[in-house]
């Protein structure tokens, strides 16, 4: 107990280098924090695709059509507890720049594939009823400030009506929730009956199915039995697990995980540097302090752990700030409705993370300094003054 | 003894005395050179990407697309339209007195990125030969020309470097067709070299477009002027198009990464807080080391001014070194990269990382504050130091 009050004063005797020091380590686990719960955020969209779930595709390119006859086909073929198809409508509302995430799917089939999309009985049965009805999720309708009861027009930067217009008539009939907190919601979805009616080129085609099957470990055999279904027809299949579909849809991006990673390293990088360089000017001008130590009696193992315990304290506290920060970071980032981005969590396993660097840190920057107090001779020490 | 001079001289003996302090100055160094480093590569990535972008159009030429559409992929403009649009004043004509304009499709294709292993979207041009002449410069650089007519591909060296599925020689199959790649273009590094050209008329058939078509592209009369078709357009109520010229069509889609600047300097700027605290750490251990000497040189009757600036010309000396470092590791690493990423168009676009004079000025700049800043309070210090305090602190 004596120890760690000395180990305190020790720290806190230059108030102002403690304070630059510690400030130094804040910002780098602020932002090692704030990356890494967004590194999380995006790779949720791949962590929380159902493993039941299969998307098929055109093979030649996703952006390609297959024809709507393909769902009823699939449906026939066994191990398979549900398929829908989705249309990818290339909406925006109001702006071209604000661009909606939106598909034209088959509702009574939809559901039943994206079972974790929660709405209420009332806001279902609306949705079937109502030809013009329209699904949002809760954070695009949080974004465009839609709620139930709204009519809204949206544009298509693809399809027009027969009479020219790019604009569609939508009844908002229900808002859903995730599953889980990080489900994404920014997605809206609305009938394919009144998308294909009123389209003015390309009816009968459909952009991808989504497939569930009986239990994941049987999407190999499912797989192949949809992509043989289609074999030489002028519209081959291409059936991928949900995951690596969103997988590869994020690696089109380019490696995000590489540059996030290489930030948070520089931080670090840097701060191991100042930290370990103060650390050391620390120890070096409490040199004769130390030699009066061990002429107390002081072992030098005792004293060496001190050193540890120091460099420890300075990176435990610095880097719980940073968290905090970060807290305070991914609250204010989450309440921004004005543009899209993910749901960002400070999840248990990011802290657990940074409190293993924070140790990590402490003991790579108090090891020189406390390797020389070790070995720190008395005399020599003394002489030193 | 002028108070120039005895500025001049404290700088020159802090800065020679550098080495003395050599593991804390290199610590303030370092920082700052990772700090100039982060922010470079980030303005060199959305650098590179404009100017590969806003290289790709060409002022002399206008691009016709569906109203509203905003990229190639989404437009859409029938052969009639296509027609009408021919007739419009304003457009350069050929030798026999003929519009010259090219009518274009553009679909996407899956084709593999070498450095994930995994599908991404490949840009399919349907292309006539009118379409070359439409371009500034197209050179075949390995194999042949396709031959109108047959499933042949040519591909651009972009996608040959950053892609792996379309070598030269080799067979592709969409859906039931066969095509195979007969030859390599280059277009000198703009967008266009992350496509496939394949002849117009047979990409229509092998993707159900019938007469149809997704831009047309025109040689103006006059560059930069496109009043003529946009006049014909807005009269004709058959056409719902946009016309624009080429060039501003792409400089507008090379913004796309403009997000990445912001982030780059938020980053930046965050660490480099972290930099600056590290360089004021560095500064007021300077300060301390050499309380002896400055209340020597101040007993000596060197002015507290020239105290001052010698300590804020050593922070500014680190810091400039340590921006100059950063900058050089981020060029050395950075100039030249070249990557692909998902583009406005939803599809591949290859482009390099490119560092400019500009940027490595932006980068001098944030190493300049943090040097200012991190010398102005400890240099305030050194010039008012007690002269009697420091001699005590030496004894």
């Amino acid at each position: 107990m004596k120890d760690l009050f000395l180990v305190f004063k020790n720290l806190t005797r230059k108030p102002l280098r403690l304070f630059l020091t510690m400030f130094a380590t804040f910002v780098a686990f602020l932002i090692y924090g704030t990356l890494t719960t967004f590194q999380v955020a995006i790779d949720s969209g791949v962590e929380l695709s159902a493993d039941d779930r299969l998307i098929a595709v055109n093979k030649i390119n996703f952006t390609q059509p297959l024809p709507i006859s393909y769902a009823n086909r699939v449906k026939g073929l066994e191990n398979i507890t549900g398929v829908t198809h989705l249309n990818w409508f290339g909406g925006y509302y109001q702006d071209p720049q604000n661009v909606i995430v939106m598909f034209a799917v088959d509702e009574g089939t939809f559901l039943d594939v994206y079972a974790e999309l929660i709405m209420t009985d009332e806001e279902i049965s609306n949705w079937m009823q109502n030809r013009q009805g329209l699904i949002a999720g809760e954070a695009i309708a949080a974004r465009l400030g839609w709620s139930v009861g709204d009519r809204v027009p949206v544009n298509s930067n693809i399809f027009s009506q027969a009479d020219g217009s790019s604009a569609w008539e939508f009844d908002i009939v229900g808002i859903y929730k995730g599953e889980d907190a990080q489900t994404d919601t920014n997605s809206v979805y609305f009938h394919y009956d009144y998308f294909n009616e009123t389209q003015s080129f390309g009816r009968d085609f459909i952009g991808f199915m989504g497939i569930r099957t009986a239990d994941p470990q049987l999407n190999e055999g499912v797989i192949k039995a949809v992509d043989e279904l289609f074999a030489n027809t002028p519209y081959e299949t291409e059936t991928v697990p949900e995951k690596a579909f969103n997988q590869a849809f994020i690696e089109q991006i380019g490696n995000l995980s590489l540059i996030l990673g290489s930030v948070v390293f520089a931080a670090f990088f840097i701060i191991l540097v100042i930290v370990g360089n103060s650390m050391v000017l620390a120890i070096r001008e409490r040199t004769g302090e130390i030699g009066v130590l061990k002429t107390l009696g002081f072992k030098s193992e005792r004293i060496f752990v001190m050193v540890l315990a120091e460099s420890l304290l300075l990176a435990v506290m610095s880097g719980a700030l940073g968290l905090l920060a970060t807290s305070a970071v991914v609250d204010l980032i989450n309440g921004i409705t004005a543009i899209q981005l993910p749901v960002l969590i400070l999840k248990q396993e990011i802290i657990l993370e940074a409190i293993a660097i924070m140790v990590a840190l402490g003991l790579i920057t108090g090891i020189i300094p406390a390797v020389n107090a070790l070995r720190l001779n008395i005399i020599t020490a003394l002489s030193r003054q | 003894m002028g108070l120039f001079s005895q500025i001049w001289t404290v700088v020159v003996m802090n800065v020679r005395s550098l080495p003395q302090r050599l593991w804390m100055s290199l610590a303030a160094v370092l920082a700052v050179s990772v700090v100039v480093a982060v922010l470079l590569s980030f303005l060199a990535m959305s650098n590179g990407f404009a100017s590969t972008l806003g290289g790709t159009g060409s002022d002399s030429v206008a691009i016709v697309t569906r109203s509203g559409s905003q990229s190639e992929l989404n437009s859409v403009i029938g052969r009639d339209s296509v027609n009408i649009v021919s007739t419009a004043p304003g457009i350069a004509t050929d030798a026999n007195g003929q519009p010259i304009y090219s009518a274009e499709l553009y679909v996407v294709v899956d084709g593999i990125k070498k450095s994930s292993g995994t599908e991404v979207n490949i840009p399919m041009r349907g292309i006539s030969p009118e379409g070359f002449e439409l371009r500034d410069r197209v050179d075949v650089v390995a194999g042949r020309m396709f031959e109108p007519g047959t499933n042949e591909i040519l591909v651009g060296q972009g996608v040959i470097d950053q892609f792996s599925g379309f070598d030269l020689g080799q067979e592709v199959t969409f859906g039931k067709t066969r095509w195979s790649v007969v030859g390599v273009f280059s277009t000198g590094g703009s967008a266009f070299e992350s496509e496939l050209w394949a002849d117009a008329r047979m990409v229509q058939d092998l993707f159900n477009r019938g007469n149809s078509f997704q831009t047309m592209r025109i040689r103006l009369a006059e560059p930069g002027n496109v009043e003529g078709i946009a006049e014909m357009i807005e009269n004709d109520p058959r056409l719902i198009l946009d016309v624009d010229t080429e060039s501003d069509y792409f400089s507008s889609q090379g913004e796309a990464l403009q997000g990445i600047v912001y982030f780059g300097w938020a980053i930046s700027i965050v660490m480099g807080l972290g930099a600056l605290a590290g360089a004021l750490n560095t500064m007021y251990t300077s300060v301390a080391s050499r309380a002896g000497e400055i209340a020597t040189l101040r007993a000596i009757g060197f002015s507290n001014v020239s105290a001052f600036f010698g300590t804020l010309a050593e922070s500014v000396v680190l810091s400039v070194v340590g921006g100059v470092v950063g900058a050089l590791v981020s060029y050395s690493f950075m100039d030249g990269l070249t990557t692909a990423t998902m583009g406005p168009g939803f599809t591949q676009v290859v482009f390099t990382f490119e560092m400019s004079p500009e940027l490595f000025k932006n980068g001098i700049q944030l190493a300049l504050i943090i040097g200012l800043v991190g010398g102005f309070f400890p240099a305030w210090r050194a010039a008012r130091l007690p002269v009697v305090t420091a001699f005590r602190k030496v004894a």
